[in-house]
Formats: C-alpha cells, sequence, structure tokens
C-alpha cells in the first residue's frame, strides 16, 4: 500500500476519536449512574462524576439477586445459538453462493419473509407449538427459536462471503478428486474466517440481548436470561437505575471477552496471493 | 452417479435451515397471519369469527395507521442513512492496520452488545433535563431555547429513539462492511496504484463495487429489522407524545395488548409484512440492473 | 451403624414420596424482591401448615406483566392463584377464567371483618366475588415541604383555587414548577380526579347509560388541568411522562405536588426524608368535595385450577387478618379489615393523610369503571393521546371530552347487551 500523508493520518485518528466518544459517552454514563449511590441519583444527576461514589450496587446485584445465574444462563444460550446457527448458515449460504437450483428463489424469499413480521404476533403461536414439547420454560427451547431466527442473517452473510471466494479453488480440488465436503472444510472455510467471525459475532450479540422471547417463553427464574433479569429492577414504584446499570456493566464484560476473542480473526486479511485470478 | 449426486447437494446443505425455518418460524407466521381475516380478541374464547377483509378495510381508514406509517418511513429512513453511512466511514478507518486498532475496535463495538432496552433507558435517562447533561448541551449548542426533554417535543421527538438506534446501530454495519472489505485481496488495489489511480478512484472503482452485494444484503435486512424494532421507541415515548413517535411496529404492540384486538393488529402487521416485501423486491431489483450494467 | 443409617435414609425417602405431593402455582405480578421475599415468608407459614403441599411462586415484572400473563393465558399455561389489579379483573373474570369466591367467603369466619369497601370492589364484576382484595388505594397529595417553605406557603392546598395559587407561587421560583403532571401513559386517573372536582360528582353515567364526560362540569375540570399546563405551572415535559419522570420530577423537587397511591409512600420514603415532603387529602372542588380515586388488588383462584380448596387456604393464610398485616406494611396499601385500622402501624405521620381522607365526608372516593370492556384501550392509549393532544393545544378540551364521551357510551351499551 502506498504511504499515507501524515494530514491523513491526523484526520484519520481525529475521526475515529469522534466515533470512540460517541460510543463511549452513553457506556461512561451507564457506569456512572451505577456507581452513584441512590440518595445522590437525582440530586446529582446531572454531574459528570457524583461526588460520593459507591459500588453497593455491584455487590448488591452478585449478592441479593440472581445475576450470576442469568450471566451463566445466557452466556449458555447465546454461545449454543451462535456455534449452531453459524454451522447452519455457513452450510446454507454454501448452497446459496455455489449452486443454482430448482427452489432456491423462493427459501431465499421465504427466509426474507420470516424478517419481516413483527415478532409480537407470533410470540403466541410459537408458544403454543413448543409447549406440547416441553420446550417452553427451558433454554434449549430458547437455543431453538434463536437459531431459527438468525439464520436467515447469518446465511446471507456467510453466502457474501462465500460469493468473494472464485469457485475455482473447490473445482481445482474436486478435480484432484477430493468431495465438495471435504474442499469446503480444508480450504474454503479457513479463507473466510473474518466471515466467520463476524458471523458468530452478530449471532452471539443477537441472542444475548434478546429480551421477547426470553420473556414470553420461560417463567421460572432458573431459566431466565439477563436482559429478563434486568426488567426485574422496573418496579411498579420505582426504577432501581444503580443495581440496573451496574448489571449492565457486569454484563458487558463476557461480550467483551468475546469480542477480543473473534477480533484476531475479524481482522485478518486474505493472505495475498493464494487467491490469485 | 455423480451427477445424481450433485443434483441433490444444494438442497443438502440448505435443508438442516429450510427444516428449522419452516417448523419454528413458517408455521407460528401463517398461523399469526391467519388472525388478520378473523375477529380475535385475546382471551374471549366467544371470538374467533371468520370476517373476511373488514380488517383491511378498517387499516385503509385508520387515520392512526397512516401516522404510523408516515413515522416508519421517518424513522426506518434516517436510522439506516445514518447508521450506514457512519458505519461505512468506521469499516474504512479500521480496514487500516494502526497502533492502537484492537482496544479501538472493542469499543466502538461495544454499543452493540448493550441490551435495547437498557440502551432506551440509559438514553432516556440522558436526554430528561432532571438527570441528564443532554439537553444542556444542545441550550449550549444552540440547539434548543431552553433545555428541555427532546422526547417531549412532539416535533422532534423521534429523534431521539433514532439518536439511540444509530449509537447503537453503527458497529452491525462497522463490522459487516469491515469482513467484507477485509475479503477484498490486496493485490487488486496494489495493481489499481501502481497503474496509477488515487485513492477516490481505487474506492470508487474497486472497494464499492466489490462491496456492493454485502452491502445490499446488509441494508435490505437492517431496514426490514428497524421497520419492526420499536423497542428503543416504546421505552423512550411509549409512541408519544400524542402518538408523533409511533410507528407500525409499536401501533401493532398496543392493538394487540391494550385494544386486546389481535385480528386487527394482525391485519396491521400483514400490510407491514406486503410493504416489506414491496421494499425488497425494488432494492433486490435496482441490485440486479446495477449488475446487470457493469 | 451403617446400616441403620442406610435404613434411615430409605425410610425418609420413601415416607417422603408417600406424602401426597401437591404443587400449587402462585402468580405474583407487582413484583419486586421486597415484595417477593415477604410472599415467600407468608408461603412458608403455609406450607407449614399443609405438609405435602408446595408452592411455587412465578414473579412477573410488572413493566411487562399484562402482556406476559395474557400470552401464558391464552397458551393455557395457567396457575392456580393469582395476585389480580383492578383493572385485569374485567378481562378475566368477564371471560370466565376466574372462579367464583361466593361459597369460600359464605363460610370464612373472617368475612365479617372485612370493611365495606373491600366488599364492595371485591365484587366489582357481576356483583359476584371474583378475588378477595388485600389493600386499597386512595389517590392522596403528595406535597414538598422544603419547596412550600421556600415560596412562603404555609400549608398544603384544600381547594383547587388554593392549589392553582401556590402551584403558582411555586413556578415563581427559578427552575421549579408546581404540579408534577403525569401526561403519559397512566395519568387517567389525574383527569378524573380534577375532572370529578370540577363537575361537583363521580357518576361516570347517566341513567339512560350515557357518559358524563361531556357535561360542562366535566369539561371545565379538563380545561383547568389544560390551562394549568399551558401557564407553565407544570413543567413543559411533564406532557409526555410517565411514572419514572414524575417521581424524578418530585425528588429532585423540580416540581412540588403530585398525587400518589400510597403503595408510592415506601419508594418516595426511602428517597426523601420525612421533613421533606407530606401527605395531603386531594384539594376540593367548587362543590366542596374532591373525588380521589380508589383502587385495589387481591388475589384470584383460577377457573382451571385442580385444587381450588388448598388455593383458598393459600389465599386465607396470604390475606387472613395476620397476613393481610404483614403484607400491607410491605406494600404499603390501605388496610381491608375494619379492625387493622387500629394497628401501630397505620398511625405513622404520613399515612395520617390518608385516614384524614378516609374520615373526611367531602373527600368521596372514587371507582373508575374499569369493568367496562375495552377501558384498558381508553386509559391506556385513546385517554392518552387525546388528553397530550389537548395539552398541546391540538385539542380543544370540549372535543376531547367529546371523544372520551362517545367511546364510553358505546363501551357501556356493549357491556349493556351481554357482548
Amino acid at each position: 500500500m502506498p504511504p499515507q500523508h501524515k494530514l491523513y493520518w491526523v484526520f484519520h485518528y481525529l475521526l475515529l476519536a469522534a466515533f470512540m466518544a460517541f460510543a463511549m459517552f452513553p457506556l461512561f454514563w451507564l457506569l456512572k449512574v451505577s456507581i452513584t449511590p441512590n440518595d445522590l441519583l437525582y440530586s446529582e444527576g446531572v454531574r459528570l462524576w457524583p461526588s460520593r461514589i459507591t459500588f453497593e450496587h455491584y455487590a448488591s446485584v452478585v449478592k441479593h439477586t440472581r445475576f450470576l445465574l442469568f450471566f451463566r444462563n445466557s452466556l449458555m444460550v447465546s454461545s449454543a445459538t451462535a456455534v449452531l446457527a453459524t454451522l447452519v448458515a455457513g452450510a446454507a449460504g454454501y448452497g446459496f453462493s455455489r449452486f443454482h437450483f430448482r427452489g432456491k428463489f423462493f427459501i431465499v424469499g421465504l427466509m426474507l419473509i420470516t424478517q419481516m413480521f413483527p415478532l409480537v404476533m407470533i410470540v403466541a403461536p410459537i408458544f403454543r407449538l413448543l409447549s406440547p414439547l416441553g420446550l417452553t420454560n427451558s433454554l434449549s427451547g430458547l437455543v431453538i427459536v434463536y437459531t431459527a431466527f438468525n439464520v436467515p442473517f447469518a446465511s446471507f452473510l456467510m453466502q457474501s462471503f462465500f460469493d468473494a471466494i472464485p469457485p475455482d479453488l473447490e473445482e481445482a480440488a474436486l478435480i484432484d478428486g477430493a468431495n465438495r465436503f471435504t474442499a469446503l472444510c480444508k480450504i474454503i472455510v479457513p479463507l473466510t474466517l473474518p466471515g466467520l467471525a463476524a458471523t458468530i459475532g452478530f449471532v452471539f450479540t443477537a441472542a444475548w440481548s434478546e429480551l421477547l422471547f426470553a420473556l414470553m417463553l420461560n417463567s421460572s427464574a432458573d431459566v431466565s436470561t439477563f436482559p429478563v433479569g434486568l426488567l426485574a429492577f422496573v418496579s411498579k414504584f420505582s426504577v432501581d437505575f444503580g443495581q440496573m446499570m451496574a448489571a449492565g456493566v457486569l454484563a458487558l464484560v463476557p461480550v467483551c471477552g468475546f469480542f477480543l476473542f473473534i477480533q484476531r480473526y475479524l481482522v485478518q486479511g486474505l493472505t495475498a496471493g493464494a487467491v490469485k485470478g | 452417479m455423480a451427477s445424481s449426486g450433485r443434483r441433490i447437494e444444494p438442497y443438502l446443505y440448505t435443508l438442516p435451515s429450510v427444516l428449522l425455518i419452516a417448523a419454528i418460524m413458517l408455521v407460528p407466521l401463517v398461523i399469526g397471519l391467519s388472525y388478520a381475516f378473523r375477529d380475535i380478541t385475546l382471551l374471549d374464547p366467544m371470538s374467533g369469527d371468520f370476517v373476511g377483509l373488514d380488517h383491511f378495510r378498517e387499516v385503509y381508514a385508520d387515520a392512526s395507521f397512516w401516522n404510523a406509517l408516515k413515522n416508519t418511513v421517518t424513522w426506518t429512513g434516517a436510522s439506516v442513512v445514518l447508521q450506514f453511512s457512519l458505519g461505512l466511514v468506521l469499516a474504512l478507518l479500521l480496514a487500516r492496520p494502526f497502533k492502537g486498532r484492537a482496544p479501538v475496535q472493542l469499543l466502538v463495538f461495544l454499543p452493540w452488545a448493550v441490551p435495547s432496552f437498557l440502551s432506551a433507558l440509559n438514553w432516556a435517562w440522558l436526554f430528561n433535563p432532571v438527570v441528564g447533561p443532554l439537553p444542556y448541551w444542545f441550550k449550549a449548542a444552540g440547539l434548543m431555547k431552553t433545555p428541555d426533554n427532546l422526547l417531549s417535543d412532539p416535533q422532534h421527538a423521534l429523534w431521539g429513539p433514532i439518536i439511540a438506534n444509530v449509537w447503537w446501530g453503527i458497529p452491525f454495519f462497522a463490522i459487516t462492511l469491515l469482513a467484507a472489505l477485509q475479503s477484498i485481496p490486496k493485490d487488486i488495489y496494489e495493481a489499481a496504484a501502481i497503474d496509477g489511480a488515487g485513492s477516490i478512484a481505487r474506492f470508487r472503482r474497486i472497494t464499492l463495487p466489490l462491496l456492493a452485494p454485502t452491502m445490499v444484503i446488509a441494508i435490505l435486512l437492517r431496514t426490514v429489522w428497524i421497520a419492526n424494532f420499536a423497542d428503543l421507541i416504546f421505552v423512550m415515548t411509549r409512541g408519544g407524545p400524542a402518538d408523533s413517535t409511533q410507528i407500525l411496529s409499536s401501533y401493532i404492540f398496543t392493538v394487540a395488548f391494550q385494544r386486546l384486538d389481535f385480528g386487527y393488529a394482525s391485519a396491521l402487521a400483514a400490510v407491514l409484512l406486503a410493504l416489506l416485501l414491496l421494499y425488497a423486491c425494488a432494492l433486490v431489483g435496482l441490485r440486479q440492473a446495477l449488475a446487470a450494467r457493469n | 451403624m451403617l446400616i441403620r443409617l442406610l435404613l434411615g435414609c430409605a425410610c425418609t425417602l420413601l415416607c417422603a414420596r408417600a406424602g401426597a405431593d401437591t404443587t400449587l402455582r402462585l402468580v405474583e405480578v407487582l413484583s419486586s424482591p421486597e415484595r417477593t421475599e415477604t410472599l415467600q415468608g407468608l408461603v412458608g407459614t403455609f406450607e407449614k401448615q399443609n405438609p405435602g403441599v408446595h408452592v411455587e411462586i412465578t414473579s412477573l415484572a410488572w413493566s411487562s406483566a399484562f402482556e406476559k400473563f395474557a400470552t401464558m393465558v391464552s397458551a393455557g399455561d395457567t396457575p392456580d392463584v393469582v395476585e389480580m389489579p383492578d383493572r385485569w379483573l374485567s378481562l378475566y373474570a368477564g371471560n370466565g377464567k376466574l372462579e367464583s369466591l361466593e361459597a369460600y367467603l359464605a363460610q370464612w369466619g373472617e368475612t365479617a371483618g372485612l370493611n365495606d369497601r373491600a366488599l364492595q370492589v371485591a365484587r366489582a364484576v357481576d356483583n359476584t366475588a371474583y378475588l378477595l382484595p388485600y389493600g386499597l388505594y386512595l389517590r392522596a397529595l403528595f406535597y414538598n415541604k422544603t419547596v412550600f417553605r421556600e415560596a412562603g406557603i404555609a400549608g398544603p392546598p384544600k381547594t383547587l383555587e388554593e392549589f392553582h395559587a401556590a402551584a403558582q407561587k411555586i413556578a415563581a421560583l427559578p427552575g421549579k414548577s408546581g404540579y408534577c403532571l403525569r401526561g403519559g401513559p397512566g395519568g387517567l386517573n389525574a383527569w378524573i380526579i380534577f375532572g370529578a372536582a370540577m363537575a361537583g360528582n363521580n357518576t361516570f353515567f347517566n341513567a339512560d347509560g350515557t357518559s358524563t364526560f361531556a357535561d360542562p362540569g366535566w369539561v371545565k375540570g379538563t380545561a383547568w388541568l389544560v390551562d394549568l399546563y399551558q401557564h407553565g405551572l407544570a413543567p413543559k415535559d411533564s406532557v409526555n411522562w410517565g411514572f419514572n419522570e414524575v417521581v424524578a420530577g418530585f425528588y429532585s423537587g423540580s416540581c412540588a405536588m403530585v398525587d400518589q397511591d400510597p403503595d408510592a409512600l415506601i419508594a418516595i420514603a426511602a428517597r426523601m426524608k420525612p421533613d421533606q415532603f407530606g401527605v395531603a387529602p386531594m384539594p376540593k372542588g367548587p362543590s366542596g368535595k374532591a373525588f380521589p380515586t380508589l383502587g385495589y388488588v387481591g388475589w384470584s383462584i383460577f377457573k382451571s385450577s385442580a385444587h381450588k380448596d388448598l388455593d383458598w387456604k393459600l389465599i386465607q393464610v396470604l390475606d387472613g387478618p395476620a397476613g393481610n398485616l404483614i403484607w400491607n406494611q410491605r406494600v404499603g396499601a390501605l388496610p381491608v379489615y375494619k379492625a387493622a385500622e387500629k394497628a401501630p402501624y397505620y398511625s405513622s405521620d404520613q399515612l395520617k393523610g390518608w385516614f384524614a381522607e378516609l374520615a373526611d365526608k367531602d373527600e368521596v372516593p372514587t371507582l373508575m369503571p374499569t369493568q367496562l370492556p375495552g377501558f384498558a384501550f381508553f386509559a391506556d392509549s385513546l385517554a392518552v393521546r387525546t388528553s397530550q393532544q389537548a395539552l398541546l393545544g391540538q385539542l380543544s378540551p370540549d372535543n376531547m371530552n367529546k371523544q372520551w364521551a362517545a367511546y364510553l357510551t358505546k363501551a357501556k351499551q356493549k357491556q349493556a347487551r351481554g357482548k
């Protein structure tokens, strides 16, 4: 890459700083409210930093609520969904990318349509569908529902990443006698690591913050996820902002860890030269 | 033997997803849509008569529907345009390696990880002059005469949830476009640079066309999702004041759970579905036309 | 030794299995961690009295409780006992989901101890008791003593004129407002309270079933409140204020007066010191009367329950005189038992305000017509939208009341037709 002007880099860093400020400020506010004692919450609301800080909200969340259980549930559901959805969507995306077949248009169309209907109208039918199967009030039921919802988008995403890789690579392997599936796993997949990382990241985050189905399908605390747990801080008479923000900050920790993990793959560029012509 | 195996292959790859989606989503979708043709009141065992197209006639005549539709267009349009353009800029900024890229990347992607409910409450808090700083900054910047709550102003209240939505949604486009950018082989850029193309020309001739398929899908899906996404509005303004921030999706929720009229709510949802389908067809058609031109 | 231990274990296991294990499902909807704790305590007492019976408590977050519970019930996932708010009663009782408690009440020794209002509200739907109320909620006026002192006002306003004058004095102070208006969802109570006070009566319907909302007295009430807002006596943002914003305004002192139920007292008392706020009866209108709204919550048994007698036993523990006192101290409602009013808990300074209200013959507790079909839509959607339009000047008070009257008349007719 040709070297860039210094001016370009100044501009580059300034813009980045602006983005970071925009992204971080509300998160900073989350943090700030989480360490403000209850009696100062309204009287010192506008200040950038409270006159007295406290960690009682964090202690409360960890000791007096079942948040650690909710995090555990969320982690389990989100990881399972991420893996399952990426596998299923990867296969579908590959199918869409490499083949033209009868019914492709309809399958793609149907996938699109499932994303267009307001979810609130299908909650009741889904509940009735899953109830006799024992999948309501369970974590596995949630995983299945979340996978179903995320597969369409994940498939399209994976398709576009597969599209960027010329089919000649598999053709070459097929001519050499390998079957398509092995070619897919051994050759294509390593080249789509950024795409895989992005897909896993999306599905994990989507499942992590999902509220409607976690709320409607599961009732008992043992199988509640963390967004549902947040709702409990909103009682009829008060929103316990301090504890809610503390729980929100705590919840960002596993997600940060997850992002850090996939980040490496996200920015791994294609090794130039392997894909010529 | 090889050819028949080949013919089944695509179906094998797509089968798991099709089965899953058909079972979990299509069946409930059809059931949900069927409510639109019946008179269904929540919890009323006596309701359920078939009423044909009555609900759709009601939709056409419903002023609240047209108001919600107008707001939906504003909401979706503004959110998508801002999220996409800012997300693209961010992706371009992050595409080049630089010192500190890893932590910067992590920090700018974090908003995506905050559940929408928490994000909405946080932003509502920020906009409230009693406890938040933004009204005072708006006044200082000359955008407001007195530090008022943006969410209470019927002319501009929708911008509150839009800003919150943009904050939350930039990482989506940034991550998608970044991953797509990373897939473009570097040698193409090098070859163009050697041929003397400047960075703007490289962007226009190489980056944009190669990104186009991903961009179209991302924009299409994001638009569809945002049109249906009422969480932020519901928590921040409840559709008020005076329905100025009511979008179709929140109106459907209101009809379903306050009027308990699942039949009418379903009809509204069906109309929304039809409109989004039209939009999808238009976008895909546009992309085919552009691809054909190249 | 070991063998005896093993035998002992085996015996316990077998015996535990032999005791018929019944599980009752109890759903609470106005949940908070403290309430759940108290509920678990009361449930523990019940379980001790009835060995072999286990109660499974499901706590729904109030902000989504209605939608969640409705979805559960419509899909057949019904509990045995549920906490039933007044606004939900007509929906579930009207659709035949609840068991009538008349037979149980007739045999119960404590029924005579319930005060008249409790029995009246229990029978709100079809004149049949579908719930056993645990608490009554009467609106009263909370006022900020500190701001009042600052504005030079001696005491809480007793009439609407005094209220208006006090609001004006307070609004003259920089950064302060008189009334924390709840212009957003949940604000219907205030419109009805002030409307009825101006009209001098709280009859919602004429003898012929038409709504009285379009009458000049009620319109004057609406106009009075709109006027208050448009002259800056309520904060400009309050047009879309929900409960959280209202109390945020009250806590921070930016608005000095708010009408609220006794259960809000707990939250307010946790955030303000006793000398910073007080509670007074609602101010009276030109006719010398005030009409604070009365709400109630109770326990109901689902018709689909397989253990109705056990359910009633549970309710007796939760809502008998002893349990009720414990429960109400946690939830802050006014008691349903005549004897309870003498309990020491109820003579605290703040609660005196409510008892003064109850004792005053010119403060007439008003039941809103929650049992009308479509009332939820009226309260949560139509009233909110039209009242916001009125506050913003997009709709005249006259037109707003006309729309309300039209809707309620239709609802009343629908009810009369028996759906």
